[in-house]
């Protein structure tokens, strides 16, 4: 391997870590544009109901409220597995990641339950081009969360069988900046989705 | 133990909890207009962004900070362009 | 779907033809490579390649072989409309045609082409030893086939796509297209998409993170700024295509409502979203043409770029007004003055930076020493052609006047006029210009200046007649015609045109037979004399680049340093890091393309399998330890003696 870069953490200290942090940080820019994507196709569907329920007959704020409190703890729990990471705390680092992860599962538990009440009522992602946006723009985000919960459940089990070394510690930060970034684009669903939707 | 919670972060967790409180105003009062809510909602998700940005993904850390602000910035403004120009011409075009 | 329906393409004659001939193909290669037992080289040294100077060739070759495919298309379509009411396409068949050649021009031509050309030269222009991510570049280039595959098997089962390039909606849904024609449409653009997206990320951490030490980001050659450039624009553009293509998909086989006529859905919006892609596509194919014609206008100009500074800042505007224009390519949809107006605006505004670089191209030449090399020959013909281009687009984009233009042959001729003399003579001025840095010899010079002005007459012969078609009020994508609309005589005119293109690519291909054969092998690796890095090392290039990286005090370095007498690749050799070889790529795109060859027909439980299969994939990757290998420097030493030529 090239040389190594002491006084940074160990995530950085490799010129292959540094360029693969950065190629992240350029994927999540490309992210950006995929949620805004979906985002300009919501706010343009978001009236045309045809015979189909509005928003406000939809959605319902507790379960919506728990999870983003389930988010926004997950986000500030991987936070501190990324500074217990850096002070060499590995135990410490695991079980946040974990509880992470198990936030994480309690977000799409009330997703799914919540897209099983609106199939129920008979509100189905084909019932009209609102409908079709708004399962479609969650559903990317509840995807990117699954894909999450796999990757982060990868990065531990490596974590766990080689120990925190610099490539392992890499994958842990990238995974954490994911993380995040989910975080941040429920915040804007939760606020001009469902907040905007119920006005 | 109490090195296990950086200051930083826990102060980045509480704000982000206070703006979601912030947030929720626009449908706990009632009598709110609509631009004024619109504005509330843009402002604390913004915030809570820049909070996720700084203090959680450590964007300004690194000797890249300017290319990472750089490539973020051009991403957010493409977004808002394909955001608006397309309600422009698909929404507010035809009023 | 039945196996009738499957393989009904075939009951006509040219698509049995057609897919005949590639079964034979396959089986000709197939039988070749194990007469000659060359399956072993292949997979070792191209099949599981991660070095981005054989994946640029790959992609190059991809590149040519759709160039013929595309190329046909276009000689059928000027064929059948070369004559009123014509017999020999039918409409459905005219309609698979010209999307065909769209796609195939676009997405499976002009971008492997640029990514070819940028793959074999950036990292060898900033002093790199590889891309950032070679794994994924190998990913990028499979995923890239995999796509081009698709398409290419559409037409022969199961039927092409006919909606045309930008596949509109309603058309495009499942009412008016209930085939699958569309469906592979879709799967194609995206398995395809998603490799060019990585490139994307790739090669923006490659240049901006592993330049030759002293290589600051105003010190690099003009061909890996416009690189950047592209593939910021790649990577901030394609997930808008990601999105709209998922929708696309969604509508057609899920029977969501997003460009519906009913339940509330917007048609148009598909044709807004495409556009928000499809506009900044453009600027992809064409920016790294530009970077092009700045490296060889210089070099065979023997003189610095004129206004750098300017090229850079020119390029940086192209790229953020590329993403504020694309309602040009709709204006006559019906949404109103007040947004007609603003992207009229914005797209004359567009057209002033590439002005500025015409100039800049120009002044460069001024007082300089000419020499009028083949690809110097490309990038002067570009220079007039596509300003004719580029004026009609002026023209185009005035929205009101617009009205009389759109979708006549007018706006054909004006895209073909920026889109040949701008990509196809700059990939091709590339391709020769950088030939010999990879295989050693350089291309014949008569033949191919030959072919030069056997496609460069041709072309204006075949596309100058639409500008009058056009306005002569000929739409586009129209199978026929009848006699007294009087559209005849230059169609036939157009055609003509079109058969020496065809002959000028003929004769293209004809030098790379000849010049394997007779040309001279270089010695050197900079046989034109030239001003950056990547002329400084051997030609071929060594695995590992450079033996030693060059320290970079100025731009240009190369050319200053052969000027005053300095060897800018001495220095004391150490060991090379690279990394290994790798079948992953391959097979996963391999997996992706069965993936999507069965989603196109619905077919769910084999589409549930190769998506396990891949999400496998990912999961050796993240557990797969892999630290590449060392090239010891006993090995650099044999190499660079053998290189240049000692014993």
């Amino acid at each position: 391997m090239s040389k190594v870069n002491k006084s940074v953490p160990l995530e950085y200290s490799t010129e292959e870590n540094d360029l693969k942090i950065f190629g992240f940080w350029v994927f999540l820019g490309a992210e950006i544009i995929l949620f805004a994507t979906l985002f300009s196709v919501y706010f343009s569907l978001v009236d045309r109901t045809g015979s189909g329920p509005i928003g406000k007959e939809l959605f319902e704020m507790p379960p919506v409220l728990v999870e983003t409190f389930a988010l926004l703890t997950s986000s500030f729990l991987i936070g501190l597995g990324v500074h217990a990471m850096r002070i060499g705390r590995t135990k410490a680092m695991m079980v946040f990641y974990i509880l992470t992860l198990l936030l994480g599962a309690v977000f799409l538990g009330v997703e799914v339950n919540e897209f099983l009440t609106y199939i129920h009522d008979g509100a189905t992602i084909q019932t009209s081009a609102f409908l079709s946006i708004l399962m479609t723009l969650l559903g990317t985000h509840g995807l990117h969360v699954t894909f999450g919960l796999l990757w982060g459940s990868s990065i531990l089990m490596q974590v766990k069988k080689r120990g925190l070394n610099a490539k392992t510690a890499n994958k842990a930060f990238i995974f954490s900046l994911y993380w995040h970034f989910l975080d941040v684009v429920w915040i804007f669903i939760f606020s001009f989705v469902y907040l905007k939707g119920v006005l | 133990m109490k090195e296990l919670f950086p200051k930083e972060h826990v102060m980045g967790f509480v704000g982000s909890l206070v703006l979601t409180l912030l947030a929720l105003t626009v449908i706990m009062f009632k009598g709110m207009s609509n631009g004024v809510a619109i504005t509330i909602l843009l402002v604390t998700a913004a915030a809570q962004a820049i909070v996720q940005l700084v203090l959680f993904m450590h964007i300004g850390e690194t000797e890249d900070k300017k290319a990472l602000y750089v490539t973020i910035i051009y991403s957010v403004v493409v977004g808002l362009i394909t955001v608006f120009g397309t309600l422009l011409a698909m929404v507010w075009g035809y009023m | 779907m039945n196996m009738e329906e499957l393989f009904a393409p075939m009951k006509e004659p040219m698509i049995l033809g057609a897919a005949i001939s590639i079964v034979v193909g396959a089986i000709a290669i197939v039988v070749g490579l194990t007469y000659f037992k060359k399956w072993g080289w292949l997979y070792k040294n191209w099949l599981t390649t991660v070095d981005h100077k054989k994946i640029g060739v790959m992609y190059i070759l991809v590149a040519l072989i759709m160039l013929f495919r595309g190329g046909i298309d276009a000689l059928l379509m000027r064929a059948q409309t070369s004559v009123p009411e014509n017999k020999l396409l039918n409409a459905e068949h005219y309609n698979e045609i010209f999307t065909t050649h769209g796609l195939v021009m676009i997405l499976f031509m002009a971008m492997p082409f640029i990514i070819g050309l940028m793959n074999v030269v950036v990292p060898l222009q900033i002093g790199a030893r590889d891309v950032a991510f070679p794994r994924l570049n190998a990913l990028s280039f499979w995923l890239f086939a995999a796509g081009c595959g698709l398409l290419n098997v559409s037409f022969i089962i199961g039927g092409s796509p006919n909606a045309g390039w930008t596949s509109y909606f309603p058309l495009a849904g499942t009412e008016f297209n209930p085939g699958v024609g569309n469906n592979y449409y879709a799967w194609s653009l995206q398995i395809a998409g998603l490799g060019t997206l990585m490139t994307g990320i790739n090669f923006i951490a490659t240049i901006m993170k592993m330049r030759a030490p002293g290589m600051k980001l105003m010190k690099m050659p003009m061909f890996t700024w416009s690189a950047l450039i592209t593939n910021v624009i790649i990577t901030f553009a394609f997930p808008v295509l990601t999105v709209a293509l998922a929708l696309m998909t969604l509508d057609r086989q899920f029977g969501t409502k997003f460009f519906a006529m009913q339940d509330g859905g917007m048609d148009m919006l598909w044709a807004n979203l495409f556009w928000v892609w499809g506009h900044p596509e453009v600027y992809i194919v064409i920016l790294p043409a530009f970077g092009i014609y700045s490296e060889i206008i210089s070099t065979f100009s023997r003189k610095n770029l004129f206004g750098y500074k300017s090229m850079v800042m020119s390029m940086v505007v192209i790229s953020l007004l590329s993403f504020m224009v694309w309602v040009h390519h709709f204006y006559t949809m019906g949404h109103g003055v007040m947004v007609n107006s603003i992207f009229s605006i914005t797209t004359m505004l567009i057209a002033v930076p590439t002005g500025v670089k015409i100039f800049n191209w120009l002044l460069t030449m001024r007082h300089g020493k000419i020499t009028f090399t083949t690809p110097m020959l490309w990038a002067l013909a570009f220079i007039p052609i596509f300003t004719i281009g580029g004026v009609t687009g002026v023209m185009l984009a005035m929205s009101s006047a617009d009205y009389q233009y759109h979708n006549t042959m007018f706006l054909v001729a004006h895209f073909h006029y920026v889109l040949i003399p701008g990509t196809v003579f700059g990939v091709l001025a590339g391709y020769h210009f950088w030939w010999p840095k990879i295989f050693g010899f350089r291309l014949n010079e008569k033949l191919g200046k030959s072919a030069f002005w056997t496609i460069v007459v041709g072309f204006n012969v075949a596309f100058f007649p639409l500008f009058i078609l056009g306005l002569d009020g000929y739409a586009r994508r129209m199978y026929t015609y009848s006699a007294d609309t009087g559209y005849g005589p230059l169609s036939m005119v157009s055609f003509i045109g079109a058969i020496a293109m065809a002959v000028g690519f003929m004769l293209i291909c004809y030098n790379i037979y000849y010049s394997f054969r007779h040309s001279p092998r270089d010695e050197n690796g900079d046989p034109w004399d030239a001003r950056s890095l990547e002329w400084a090392t051997h030609s071929p290039v060594p695995e590992y680049n450079f033996a030693v990286v060059p320290k970079i005090n100025q731009l240009d370095e190369f050319w200053y340093a052969k000027k005053e007498g300095r060897d800018i690749t001495a220095g004391k050799y150490e060991r090379i890091h690279m990394p290994n070889n790798s079948g992953a790529p391959m097979w996963m795109a391999g997996v992706m393309f069965l993936f999507s060859f069965f989603f196109v027909f619905s077919v769910w439980s084999l589409v549930i399998v190769f998506g396990v299969l891949t999400l496998g994939f990912m999961a050796y990757r993240s557990f797969e330890k892999d630290d590449g290998h060392y090239i010891e420097v006993a090995e650099i030493e044999a190499t660079e003696r053998r290189l240049r030529g000692e014993k």
